[in-house]
């Protein structure tokens, strides 16, 4: 299958974000595992395996459209020295996520490649989930103090 | 923990090389995927996991020693055309790896960190299984024949 005019390019665009999520939930997870929060070692690595499980369904796609997969470049990891500097990040991120994702299913639905605006359709469902999760977990820590939060976050 | 000198910069090398591969073979599984090859698809595949685990072993080992891992850099991620082609690329990535991962044992073993060694060891065992698994298929290659070698690939293992 040929690809649509600007599609690939998106796509390479989105894999470029969801790679870079990879790298920063696996380095989050490790750093919670580091501070003793199993808990939210637990999230982050299963935020991981969403992301890895987008990049395979790009790049699946990349190809299926006779495009070339650019698994070479990254956007700017978020990282921080403590757990609401960490979440503050990834918030950013997964807006930008949003945002980037939002264009590419315009753009796709302005050229008629609709498999791919579907595709795209299902990872925007679990980014706002993610933005959502997120956004939670930061008003929880402005409820309750960072304090109880984080001990909360001990056990699983 | 605090790391003894070096340590820290050898593991992080060690890193970016892992991630990159973990790139680098999944891009490969998932061509040969795209060319019905689903045998070479599943083999390269477990080795894009393979990758996988020894990158979080190792920055969960480099924030164990109080260093800071880095996930930001790739190396050049080398993307054949075809599989006799992946198969070279991916030979010489792994012996690039071996060869980081031998300087790391050396390393650790002059500043006295037997428990990075130990699993930088673990890892080179890894590694020198992916080399062997690589040159059966280049020898397989040269012996029957592309044509030959790529129609078994067809169907996966049961």
């Amino acid at each position: 299958m040929k690809a649509k005019e600007g599609v690939l390019e998106f796509l390479n665009q989105v894999l470029k974000a969801e790679l870079t999520a990879v790298h920063q939930y696996l380095l989050h997870a490790a750093m919670c595992n580091n501070w003793g929060y199993g808990r939210l070692h637990d999230h982050y690595s299963h935020l991981a395996k969403e992301e890895v499980a987008h990049s395979s369904g790009l790049i699946d796609h990349v190809l299926y459209l006779d495009g070339t997969p650019d698994v070479e470049h990254l956007d700017d990891v978020a990282h921080g020295r403590d757990v609401a500097a960490l979440f503050a990040g990834d918030l950013e991120f997964e807006r930008e996520d949003v945002e980037l994702l939002r264009k590419a299913i315009a753009h796709c639905a302005k050229v008629g490649d609709f498999t791919t605006r579907h595709l795209l359709e299902e990872m925007v469902v679990d980014s706002e989930e993610h933005v959502d999760w997120f956004e939670t977990q930061l008003r929880t820590i402005e409820q309750v103090g960072a304090d109880r939060y984080l001990s909360e976050q001990i056990k699983k | 923990m605090k790391a003894k000198e070096g340590v820290v910069n050898i593991l992080n090398k060690v890193l970016t090389a892992d991630l990159t591969a973990i790139n680098q073979y999944f891009v490969h599984a998932k061509m040969c995927e795209n060319w019905g090859y689903e045998r070479l698809h599943h083999k390269v595949r477990e080795r894009s996991i393979d990758e996988m685990k020894d990158a979080e072993k190792l920055i969960e080992h480099i924030l164990y020693l109080e260093g800071v891992p880095n996930v930001q850099r790739l190396n050049t991620v080398h993307v054949g055309e075809t599989v006799p082609e992946q198969l070279k690329l991916d030979l010489k990535s792994e012996q690039e790896m071996l060869s980081i991962l031998s300087e790391g044992v050396v390393h650790c073993t002059k500043a006295a960190d037997f428990t990075t060694r130990h699993m930088l060891e673990d890892m080179v065992k890894d590694v020198d299984a992916h080399i062997d698994w690589i040159e059966v298929q280049l020898e397989t290659i040269k012996q029957v024949g592309i044509e030959n070698y790529l129609s078994e690939q067809i169907k996966k293992d049961s």
